[in-house]
């Protein structure tokens, strides 16, 4: 009988370590294989919201202001023309064209931080909350007039959409 | 500090033990956030952010998550074995003194790396976070098991904790002249202390020698490795010395 339970005992623990062992290749294996949100985030988005979230009332949802907009985003004039374009150079493609220096996007973290970067100091940081082949929702915490997050949720330009508009 | 094992430690060894690496613990968690977004030092709350991502259908954050906390799970693992299989084959020092050498070239890799081959993209982030996670580990697994449990410096969530209770203990006056307790007390907070001031030195560090600082922490354990070898060849010499007085 306790021989029994001995063996018992012995098959959980290496049911237990090879299960370990195969969760263990099994996320590498995803993280190696599947398209992270470094590759997802590449292309051109078009803006669809940009929404307040007041940090002291979080019901309260106002569909923010062109103006304050900008103020929040001073710094970011690429972000002031409704269309976000991630190169795969991992460069804006706004700031070549007409700001002369370069901004640089990066993904941080679990993938989950968007950060951009002009000449390697970093001017802004967004929380990618959401990202697929078809849209990209962040948030960015700020601190102007009022506390808050605002919400910025972008949907992907297609190739067939961006031919059209050439046109 | 690492030689002795279990109840044969001291306080005195469990206080220089938990201070020195919660001191790097604590520099390891600040940069990593800095540097990578990431914390490294603790993995409570990406058990949290585990559930939350997979509740999400995140598939790849799923696995960067899993990833994470298999690579701490993995160092403690490999950190007791050392421990519990090298003691009988290299006795107890060296075996203690393995785990903080692979600490060592676990956070070594990351400051070479970010140093002169890192093009901050996102696969060699996850990896560089999940060898801190696993040099984090192997730490917490070693302070944890030769002093037998006492020590734990990786996170504070525990340790906050058992500070309340001794807290609330020591409205007493019995348990404020407990040594047991008023040890474990002096214990905790040498370690919450020292975790803390690592951050703040990380943090101050990193604003002016960056990436660099990688190598101060690594420099942390080498003085935690290396300690008793040092204090052992003091005793040796000046045994040696009042031996050689003696003979003339």
């Amino acid at each position: 009988m306790r021989h029994t339970k001995y063996l018992h005992r012995g098959n959980l623990i290496r049911i237990t370590y090879a299960l370990i062992i195969g969760l263990l290749m099994l996320s590498l294996f995803t993280l190696i294989s599947s398209k992270s949100p470094e590759l997802l985030i590449q292309g051109t988005w078009r803006e669809k919201e940009w929404n307040i979230e007041k940090g002291n009332d979080t019901a309260t949802t106002n569909v923010i202001a062109s103006g304050l907009r900008e103020e929040i985003l001073k710094d970011l004039e690429l972000l002031h023309y409704g269309i976000w374009d991630f190169n795969d150079n991992r460069l804006t493609t706004y700031d070549m064209k007409q700001a002369g220096t370069s901004v640089e996007w990066l993904i941080k973290g679990r993938g989950h931080i968007l950060e951009l970067r002009r000449e390697g100091k970093r001017i802004e940081t967004f929380l990618i909350q959401q990202i697929d082949e078809n849209t990209l929702e962040l948030h960015l915490n700020f601190d102007l007039q009022v506390k808050g997050i605002m919400k910025i949720v972008l949907e992907r330009v297609t190739q067939t959409e961006k031919y059209a508009k050439k046109i | 500090m690492l030689r002795k094992y279990s109840n044969h430690r001291t306080n005195s060894d469990n206080i220089k033990l938990g201070s020195l690496t919660a001191f790097s613990a604590g520099m390891v968690n600040v940069i990593s956030v800095i540097v990578f977004f990431s914390f490294t030092s603790n993995v409570t709350g990406y058990y949290a952010i585990l559930a939350q991502e997979i509740s999400k259908s995140n598939w790849y954050q799923v696995a960067v998550v899993l990833f994470w906390i298999l690579l701490f799970f993995s160092g403690g693992v490999i950190s007791n074995l050392i421990i519990i299989h090298g003691k009988g084959k290299w006795g107890g020092y060296i075996s203690h003194a393995i785990p903080v050498f692979l600490e060592f070239v676990s956070i070594l890799f990351v400051g070479v790396y970010l140093q002169f081959f890192y093009k901050d993209t996102l696969q060699e982030t996850e990896f560089l976070v999940g060898a801190l996670l696993f040099a984090m580990g192997l730490q917490n697994s070693l302070t944890a098991s030769i002093s037998n449990f006492a020590v734990k410096t990786t996170h504070l969530t525990g340790l906050t904790t058992d500070l309340g209770i001794l807290v609330s203990m020591f409205t007493k006056k019995s348990n404020r002249q407990n040594r047991n307790l008023v040890d474990r007390f002096n214990l905790l907070l040498s370690i919450l202390i020292s975790y803390v001031f690592g951050g703040i030195v990380s943090g101050v560090f990193y604003n002016h020698f960056q990436n660099h600082t990688f190598y101060l922490v690594c420099f942390i354990l080498l003085v935690i490795a290396f300690y008793d070898y040092y204090k052992f060849s003091k005793v040796k010499k000046i045994y040696e010395k009042r031996h050689h007085d003696l003979l003339l």
